[in-house]
């Protein structure tokens, strides 16, 4: 039962850094990111591909990783995003649900299904309390807090209160000089330095290929809805939350089990509560 | 005037004319692809009901789709009658509309996209699990049904064919109405509907019902196209399927259901082994259309034509004239 509840915990990690990725592109420019899994995929297997074919170590290709990921958010977030906000809510979702698509063919296309292992040097096993604990879920958990934090800090400096302003309110902040385009910009980078951590963690401990990043997704998307897709705090606990309920249901119920108590979770948070257990009520202006 | 009345009824003649004449025409395999044309038209045109002219990203549709295709198949396979049996499901499918989509309406954009993911999700693992009545993963085998004493496959395209004509005819007519301009009230200024006496939870609930029942009906029709159900027909792919269908197609006119339904399907069989690239292209025709064309393909007409009939009746440039210079 602790095993479980350890390996639910890990993977909720995984789930929550993805859904923080999520929250921040939804907050900062009001864009539900469908292929925000997809544009952490792309530097898994570009990590993958350094470390086997050019040698590159670890930590290393881990870097290079997580830098391609900015990068392509960023060139995504110029190209493709910054010229539709002023569209409907419908625009941006197909637009995401188009890049889904686009970057999901792309790792099919270059890196086939077929199954990689990216060598992470973790392998030592730990036991607390009767339960086994392996070296990478203790690296995925701690991963997950630290990143929480650093997200908080960061939000308590000049960049990020700018965008806090500009997701309260997209007028105002420019009149004291808050240029939007820039935040954005930065929520996106940091978005997909973000996904490009989480799909390396979430692959880390199982394999690696071109469906790694829509097993993960909706899961992201249900840890996101817990918090409201407002609060950080809120995705974090919700990403834990949800790990360890599909995990229970994994084990104890059925395979399919997992996945159908992530959908019920958020299909009646969404109809019972939808700020989420721990967002505030959002103030529309009409 | 006249004229172009006498043009519209030589064109519905000729159409009629050609769908009545196109299984004679045309092989099996070209006949089975006209005929899920107007099936996935059928269904999408649930889609602009509901996300064009409502505003609400209903992403269930694919859920009414299995619930017809399996439902019907279920109760015809117990003798009722099968046209009973796709009334009934579509009845039962309207109800399901009606209870997910009062909730569903208190949602805003996203949250509803989300929610109703989640519940063609669930419905696609029920599929998977309700092994009594859907046989589960191993699917079921469908029981034909033969109108009249024509062919199977000749029986369900004229079938479908005017079942997609009517649709477009009741649409067509709801659109022009005062329910239409409703709907589209609730999709543009749904704050202000209530200050005008409407009840936008009402209305979205019933936009919501009719894209239930097309998807219910176009699913019964689905059912009998495919020889074998299984749940895989009905799963996430196929509501990016849809998407794709209705927003290339474009989402605001009735007729870009049918085009983006020609659109996928053609390219599907194109591609047929090429499934990477299939997904590769839906993608990249998404992000363009999103980025460039909006109103999706069928906005091209307007603005070709636009662009002609400037090009054509552009105004000779003015010669300069002289300027008087007045003393003043």
């Amino acid at each position: 039962m602790g095993q479980v509840i350890v390996s639910g915990l890990a993977a909720g990690s995984t789930f929550a850094l993805l859904a923080l990725a999520l929250v921040l592109v939804f907050k900062a420019t009001n864009v539900p990111n469908f292929a925000q899994a997809e544009m952490g995929l792309l530097p898994a297997f570009i990590t993958w591909q350094l470390m086997t074919t050019f040698h590159v170590g670890y930590a290393l290709g881990v870097l290079a990783g997580i830098a391609s990921g900015v990068v392509i958010a960023v060139v995504i977030e110029r190209s493709c995003i910054r010229p539709i906000l002023a569209h409907s809510e419908s625009a941006s979702v197909m637009m995401t649900i188009g890049l889904f698509f686009v970057l999901n063919s792309i790792s099919g296309l270059v890196w086939d299904s077929a199954p990689r292992i990216i060598a992470a040097p973790f392998g030592s096993l730990y036991r607390v309390a009767g339960t086994t604990i392996t070296e990478e879920q203790v690296v995925a958990i701690g991963v997950g807090v630290v990143v929480v934090v650093v997200m908080s800090w960061f939000f308590r400096t000049h960049l990020g209160s700018q965008m806090r302003a500009l997701a309260e309110d997209r007028v105002t902040p420019r009149l004291v000089g808050v240029n939007p385009n820039r935040v954005f910009l930065v929520a996106w980078a940091i978005a997909g330095a973000l996904s490009a951590i989480a799909l390396l963690l979430a692959t880390q401990s199982t394999v690696l290929n071109d469906q790694s990043g829509v097993a993960i997704i909706l899961d992201g998307f249900v840890a996101a809805t817990l918090g409201g897709f407002n609060s950080l705090l809120g995705a974090f606990v919700g990403g834990l939350v949800l790990g360890v309920l599909t995990n229970l249901a994994g084990t104890y119920v059925s395979t399919s089990g997992a996945s159908a108590v992530a959908l019920l979770i958020v299909f009646l948070v969404l109809m019972a509560r939808p700020r989420g257990l721990f967002g505030q009520a959002r103030a529309r202006e009409v | 005037m006249r004229w172009q009345w006498s043009a519209a009824a030589a064109a519905l003649v000729a159409l009629f004319a050609a769908a009545a004449v196109f299984p004679h025409v045309a092989n099996g395999y070209e006949l089975f692809v006209g005929t899920e044309i107007a099936i996935f038209a059928i269904a999408c045109l649930g889609l602009t009901v509901a996300i064009g002219w409502s505003g609400q990203v209903v992403l269930a549709q694919t859920g009414f789709f299995g619930i017809g295709a399996y439902g019907t198949n279920y109760l015809f396979e117990h003798h009722v009658p099968w046209v009973v049996s796709v009334l009934a499901i579509s009845l039962l499918c309207a109800l399901c509309g009606m209870v997910v989509g009062f909730p569903a309406a208190r949602l805003r954009g996203f949250y509803l996209a989300i929610a109703t993911l989640a519940f063609a999700e669930l419905l696609d693992q029920l599929f998977n699990n309700a092994t009594a009545i859907t046989g589960g993963p191993v699917g079921m085998a469908v029981v034909p049904f033969r109108l009249w004493s024509l062919g199977v496959n000749v029986g369900l395209w004229y079938l479908s064919f005017v079942v997609l004509v009517a649709t477009v005819v009741v649409l067509n007519h709801l659109g022009r109405s005062r329910l239409g301009r409703c709907l589209r009230a609730v999709r543009d200024a749904e704050v202000a509907t209530g200050s005008l006496g409407l009840s936008a939870t009402q209305l979205k609930v019933v936009a919501f019902v009719i894209s239930a029942l097309l998807g219910s009906i176009a699913g019964s029709l689905y059912g009998q196209a495919l020889t074998f159900l299984s749940p895989d027909a009905f799963s996430l792919n196929l509501v990016i399927e849809f998407l794709v269908v209705v927003f290339i197609g474009g989402v605001d006119k009735l007729s870009g259901a049918i085009v983006g339904a020609a659109f996928l399907v053609l390219i599907q069989e194109a591609l047929q082994s090429f499934g990477a690239y299939q997904r590769l292209i839906f993608g990249v025709a998404l992000v363009l259309v999103v980025r460039f064309l909006p109103g999706g393909l069928v906005s091209l007409v307007p603005l070709v034509r636009a662009r002609w009939r400037s090009r054509r009746s552009r105004p000779e440039p003015a010669a300069p004239q002289p300027v008087e210079v007045s003393a003043a």
